[in-house]
Formats: structure tokens, sequence, C-alpha cells
């Protein structure tokens, strides 16, 4: 390193700096900005004799070897602040302070805030339960103890399993636990109308997947390799060493068979017991040969001619095609089952004489809730598939939504008959003294309160209501 | 064409001898002649083809009634069964596609009144030109190549001569009433056009082989013409004198148009749906609260 810039020069026979001194750097770098590198591995002094239009080694011994040191200490100090701050994922109204740099936008909220994911819990009505969720081994109340468990501690399952303590129900395990709660789910998003696509309903249902007696089976499993003694330890590794060893030496032993076997009587002998690999390989390369040549002959892969030279099934030459064939020559592929089988052909037919049609009973109330949207469902401006199955997907969902309202219905006609029962009951206890114990008389009288306890009813529902109503009560009142 | 059948049919019959599977080789008795020339079905397959089907009419001026042999027709209207996809730059609804290649025939059974009322059209184009002074049903039978081994399809579409008339919200039944000839002739010809598919089901090889053989023009992505007047009481696709004044034309838009409107209804439902649900679960623990009540 200890080279000065007029050693060098000389070296490279340059002319003198035009202004002497130790720092004469600009003008030695300016012939070293047209020159190349010196390449790596040749000595400064052979590279100088190699020619005057050779680079300036000066570029490269004025360059700083080392690394430039990051400039930290010199730029002014950030200046921090103790600011109060809201947490958006709060939803009580603690306020907090905390550091933040002086710079940094007042408004810009608390960026961890967007951490406090909430876990989407479900929820089930009656009316889903009794046709879904049953289960022997599950009260609806202990059912309903442990969705607001889970709701509470989000999820957390060991946390949710620590707490459970439900009066009068049995132990239940995490798995146990478990397994309801995501049974239910499964229930739950297979059975309500779904507004996306497919896919990302399969993906939810992916989620909620949970195979109880695998669970238990991995934790034993788990438990028994946690309680193994030393000795069993290396007796496994041992016997796992030599295991390997056996297989290393059953390859060896065919190899070396098949190659005996190929050198005395050739290829063409069919060996009896080939190295799978290239079993596969050879029928693979047959396999396409055949398609090419079925190509040739009748260009579509799927020629009868194809099929007929083997047993490859022509499901397997379907992935050949590709999408964008098929969206050219309007073709759609659907899933085999083993019922679609069986089942007798469809005729041709025109798209919009199949279109998606809600059942007879609701159709009415369908179409009126569709025209208020402005839909028709038995027409289609253009009935192409996407647009049909668009439409059977909203049909469907109009039916739930129909359904939903008749429960609602319903249960406000059992809210009303219990309001109207409790109004009784508190009405008779008032005057069970003086009540007369003749039948027909204290139905009247019963049927006259109800009314009046109940005033916001309607014409019907209040008829029903005091027919459903007035007989079991009145009875329980006597009971009393 | 000989030469492949032929082969095709040898090794099919190969195929019946050498496969075990009684299903298949049941098959294989009962029509092998037949299974020889079409090949087979191919299963977990469906094709179709865009078709278009309605008519134009025109109101008739003074002197062509004359010479006609029946003064009181008002109107020349011409029915058609097309490819969805207009030919460039043709002033006509559709039929940019020839589709011989898998239809054979189409008839067109016209109101009884009328001379001939069955009318088999054997070669394109497709379409029946008549006079008349009455709007009907007509019915529309397509017959396929004997290659498709499907039945006809039959289909019905109401010939439509009086100008579109934009539907009273509300009152869908009773659309206004159509404005007299006189104006009817200064709005110009008249359209009704409805685009369909025609889907095959699982068809028989050499029918899937003519059929790709023939794709069909896709539809144009962007509109440049008409709208296509359309019975479904759309407020967006009737407006702005959809079906009058020039040749309409169906578009991938308009079917992404009416996926979204499908989409926004959903979404509608969906969220009165989330809504309702909410209140059946209050009503719900209402009830079970009264319930508890009552029976302590």
């Amino acid at each position: 390193m200890a080279v000065s810039a007029s050693d060098i020069r000389s070296a490279l026979s340059l002319p003198g700096p035009s202004n002497p001194g130790p720092t004469s750097q600009p003008p030695v770098k300016k012939p070293a900005g047209t020159s190349t590198k010196k390449p790596e591995g040749i000595s400064r002094e052979l590279f100088a004799l190699i020619g005057p239009s050779a680079p300036s080694l000066a570029a490269q011994l004025a360059k700083p070897r080392l690394k430039q040191k990051p400039n930290l200490g010199t730029t002014t100090n950030t200046k921090w602040e103790w600011r109060p701050f809201k947490n958006e994922a709060r939803s009580d109204s603690l306020q907090l302070c905390h550091w933040v740099k002086q710079s940094s936008d007042i408004d810009d909220g608390y960026s961890f805030a967007k951490y406090n994911v909430d876990t989407i819990i479900y929820t089930y009505t009656l009316d889903e339960y009794t046709e879904l969720l049953q289960d022997d081994n599950w009260t609806k109340e202990e059912t309903d103890y442990l969705f607001a468990l889970v709701k509470e501690y989000e999820t957390r399952w060991y946390v949710v399993h620590d707490r459970y303590e439900y009066p009068g129900g049995s132990a239940r395990s995490l798995e146990d636990i478990k397994d309801r709660y995501y049974s239910i789910c499964r229930k739950l998003v297979r059975k309500r109308p779904w507004s996306g696509d497919e896919t990302t309903k399969s993906q939810l249902l992916v989620t909620f997947e949970f195979d109880k007696d695998k669970e238990t089976m991995r934790k034993k499993y788990l438990e028994s390799l946690d309680e193994r003694t030393q000795e069993e330890i290396a007796e496994e590794e041992a016997l796992f060493i030599e295991l390997k060893r056996l297989e290393q030496n059953e390859r060896r032993f065919k190899k070396d068979r098949d190659d005996l076997l190929r050198t005395l009587l050739g290829i063409s002998s069919g060996l009896p017991d080939v190295i799978p690999d290239e079993d596969n390989l050879s029928s693979l390369s047959i396999d396409t040969k055949k398609k090419k040549k079925g190509l040739a002959e009748v260009e579509t892969p799927t020629s009868p001619n194809v099929i007929s030279l083997g047993p490859p099934i022509p499901k397997r030459a379907q992935p050949v095609k590709s999408a964008a064939h098929d969206s050219q020559h309007c073709i759609t592929r659907v899933e085999l089952s083993a019922s679609s089988a069986n089942k007798s052909h469809t005729a041709a037919h025109l798209r919009s004489y199949k279109l998606p049609a809600p059942k007879a009973a609701i159709a009415p109330k369908v179409n009126q809730t569709l025209i208020e949207l402005n839909i028709t469902y038995a027409r289609l401006v253009m009935p192409t598939r996407e647009n049909s199955l668009q439409l059977e997907s909203l049909i469907e969902t109009t039916t739930s939504l129909l359904e939903t309202k008749r429960l609602v219905d319903k249960l406000d006609q059992d809210i009303k008959v219990a309001k109207q029962r409790m109004g009784i009951r508190q009405s008779g206890e008032a005057d069970e003294a003086s009540m007369d114990v003749d039948d027909t008389h204290g139905e009247d009288a019963e049927g006259g309160r109800s009314q009046s306890v109940v005033s916001t009813k309607s014409g019907r529902g209040r008829n029903k209501a005091g027919v459903h109503a007035v007989y079991p009560v009145h009875s329980m009142t006597f009971h009393h | 064409m000989p030469a492949e059948l032929a082969t095709s049919r040898r090794s099919l019959n190969g195929k019946c001898r050498g496969h075990p599977r009684a299903a298949l080789s049941a098959n294989c008795l009962e029509s092998s002649g037949e299974m020889a020339e079409r090949g087979q079905r191919v299963r977990g397959l469906l094709i179709h083809r865009p078709i278009v089907y309605g008519n134009t009419a025109i109101v008739l001026t003074p002197i062509e009634r004359e010479s006609l042999s029946t003064p009181d027709h008002t109107h020349r209207w011409t029915v058609a069964v097309r490819s969805a996809a207009s030919p460039p730059g043709a002033d006509m609804v559709g039929g940019g596609d020839d589709l011989t290649y898998f239809i054979k025939r189409v008839t067109f059974k016209l109101h009884d009144t009328y001379t001939n009322p069955t009318r088999h059209i054997d070669k394109p184009p497709f379409e029946v030109s008549e006079t008349g002074w009455g709007e009907f049903d007509i019915q529309i039978r397509i017959q396929f190549i004997p290659e498709a081994v499907e039945k006809p399809v039959v289909f019905y579409h109401h010939l439509k001569l009086h100008p579109w008339t934009p539907h009273v919200l509300g009152a869908p039944s009773a659309p206004l009433p159509p404005p007299p000839l006189e104006e009817a002739a200064r709005m110009g010809p008249v359209h009704s056009w409805q685009y369909d598919e025609i889907v095959f089901h699982e068809p028989y090889q050499a029918f899937l082989d003519i059929l790709t053989d023939h794709p069909p023009t896709p539809l144009p992505k962007a509109r440049n013409r008409v709208v296509p007047f359309h019975v479904v009481p759309e407020p967006g696709l009737n407006a702005g004198g959809a079906g009058t004044g020039g040749v309409p034309e169906f578009t991938t838009t308009m079917e992404k148009e009416e996926y979204d409107r499908l989409e926004n209804a959903k979404k509608q439902i969906l969220a009165e749906q989330e809504h309702w649900k909410k209140l059946l679960l209050e009503k719900e623990k209402e009830f079970q609260k009264l319930q508890k009540q009552i029976d302590a």
C-alpha cells in the first residue's frame, strides 16, 4: 500500500503531474476512467508491463479497500415524544401513552391495532340446532355454554379447556370440546347459503377440519414417545440403522441381479422383475407415442384409436387439453360420479329451458322478493352457464331468506303466546283467592285479562295465542 | 373419412373382445355397429353452441301493400335461427357462423292461416320471410345432424311486429299500447331476439370432433351496436332506447352486466338474511328467557 503516486507514474511511464503534489488524484484518475480494471491475480509489475493502454493502477489503489463506515452518529438526534394514543382495538376508552418520533403523524393511529383480529364465532338458531346439531352426548345448554366460552377466549383451546366447568356435565377432554365445536361449524358452513365461490367455502371448511380419533392418537403417540427410557431410545436407533442397512443391501442385490439377467438374456427377454421406475418410463413413452399417433390420424387425442390401444382411461388424456381450448370450443367438463355413470343420457336442450327454479310452493314469494330487486328468475338476457349458476345461487339464498323470515314470524307468535301466559299467570296469582272454581267462567275471565296484557298484537296472532295459551295456563293456575 | 371409420370400428371391436368388464361388453353387443361409427360418448363433457333466434319486422309502405295479394298485411317480417356472433360489418343480428355443421334442418311452424304453415329449411340461412298483420307464437324446431344422435330441440318465439314500449314499473303485465302504424314506420325495423345456448351432454366422439372442428366466433366484448330489447324489466337494460333504431348485437359485456346484476341482488339478499338471522337469534333468546320464567 505504501506506493506513492510518482512511483506508479514512473512504472507506467506516464508524464509527470501538471501540478506536483502528494494529492494529485484528479489527473491520475482521468485515464482510469477510460481504461479497464486490472484482472485479479496479475501482479502489479506484470500488469504495468503489458502496455501503456493498460489501465492505471492508481484508480484501484486509491480506492478504499475497506467497507465504508456506516454514517450513524453524524445525523441530528431524532426527537422522541411521549404522546397519548388511541388504540382502535380496544373497546373501552382507556388512554395510554407511548414514545413516538416527533416527526411521525399524530393521526397515524396505533400501528399494532390491526393485529387484534376478531375471530368469527358461529352462532346457531334454535331451529338449526334441532335440525342439524343434535348430539346424544351434548345438551343444547352445554353447547351454548361451550360456544360462550369459545367466544370469550377466542378459540384459545387450552384456556377454554382449562376453564371448562359445566355444572352437572360429564368431564370433557380437549378433543371432545374441539370436536364438538368444529363439527358444528362445519355443519353450519355447509348448510348456510354461501356468498362467495365454492373454493373459498371449501377452504373455510378445511380450516374447520378436526379428526378427533386422529388427534387423540397423535397425542397418545407423542406421550409414549416422551415416556421412552434411555435404553429404549438406544434400541430404536440401533434398529433404525439396521433397517437402513438392510434396505440398502436389498437394493444393491436387486440391481446386481437385473444387470446379470440383462447381460445374459438381453432386454427383450422380458425381465420378470424390472425396476419399477423403468417400467413406468417405458410405458409412459409408449403412451405419448400412441397419443402422437392419434393426433396425426384424427387430430384429437381422445379419439377411439387411442382408447382402444390400451388400458389408459380417457380421463387421463383430459388434462392435455387446455382451458383455452375448452373455452374456445364452449366445452365444460364435469366431475364424473358413480351415480352419473348409470344415469340415462340428458338430451340436447336450450340452456334457458333448464334454468334453475325455486320450489313451486314458495315460487310466488321468491318471485316477489326478486322483482323488488328487478330480477325475474324465469328469464335471463344471456342464459350462459355462469349466469345460470349465479341465478341458482341467488334463488337458493332467497329461499333461505324466506325460511328465516318464516321462522322469525313463528317465533314472534311463540313469544306472544309466552307473554300472554306470563300475563295470565301473574294476574291469575294475584286474584287466585277470589278465583271461581267454575271452569268456563274462569276461562272467559282469563281471556279478557290476557288481551289487556298483550296490547300490541295483531288480531290473528291474538286469536291463535288465546286458543293456545289459555288452556294449559288455566290448568296450571289450579295446580298451584 | 371411410378409412377412418373403418379403423375406429376395428379398434373398437378389438376392445370389446379384449375387455373383461361385463357392462362394457354388453354395451358393445347392444349396438356395436352404431357405436363403431360414432365412437363412444365422452363422459363428463358438455359442449354448447351459442345461437340467437328471433325476428325482424318492418312496416310496409302503401305501395308495397297494394302489390301484395293480401292487402291487409301491414308488415314484412323475417324469423330466423342464427349463430350468436354477428358477421363483422354486416347489417344483421347474429349469423356470423354457418350452423350447418351441426344443424340439419330448422322447421318454423307459422300460424295456421298461412299457406303451408310448416316451413322446413334445410340449408342456410335458416329463416322464413313473410308478410302479415298480427303477432303470434312461432314454433321453432331444430333438427341436428345424424352424427349428433340427439332428438330435435323445440322452442317458441313470439313474433314481434310492433315497436317495443317501455314496461310500466309495478305493472309488468301491461306495457303501454303500441304507437300507430305511421309512427311505427318512422321508428324503423323492429328487432326481437333472444340469445341462447344449445347444450349437448356427453356427445359421441365423432360428433364432438365435428363440433370442435368449428369453434364458434366469440361474442364481441364491447358493445358497438344497440343493446337488444328484452322483456326482463331491468331499468339499465331497456333504457336509452334499447331495441330501437339500429341492429342490436349480443356482447360479453351484457353477460357480465347480467352476472353483476344477479350478484348485486344476491348481496342484498344476503345482507337482508344477516339482518333476519340476527333478529331470529334475539327472538330465540327472548323466547327462552320467557320460557324459563314461565317454567320457574
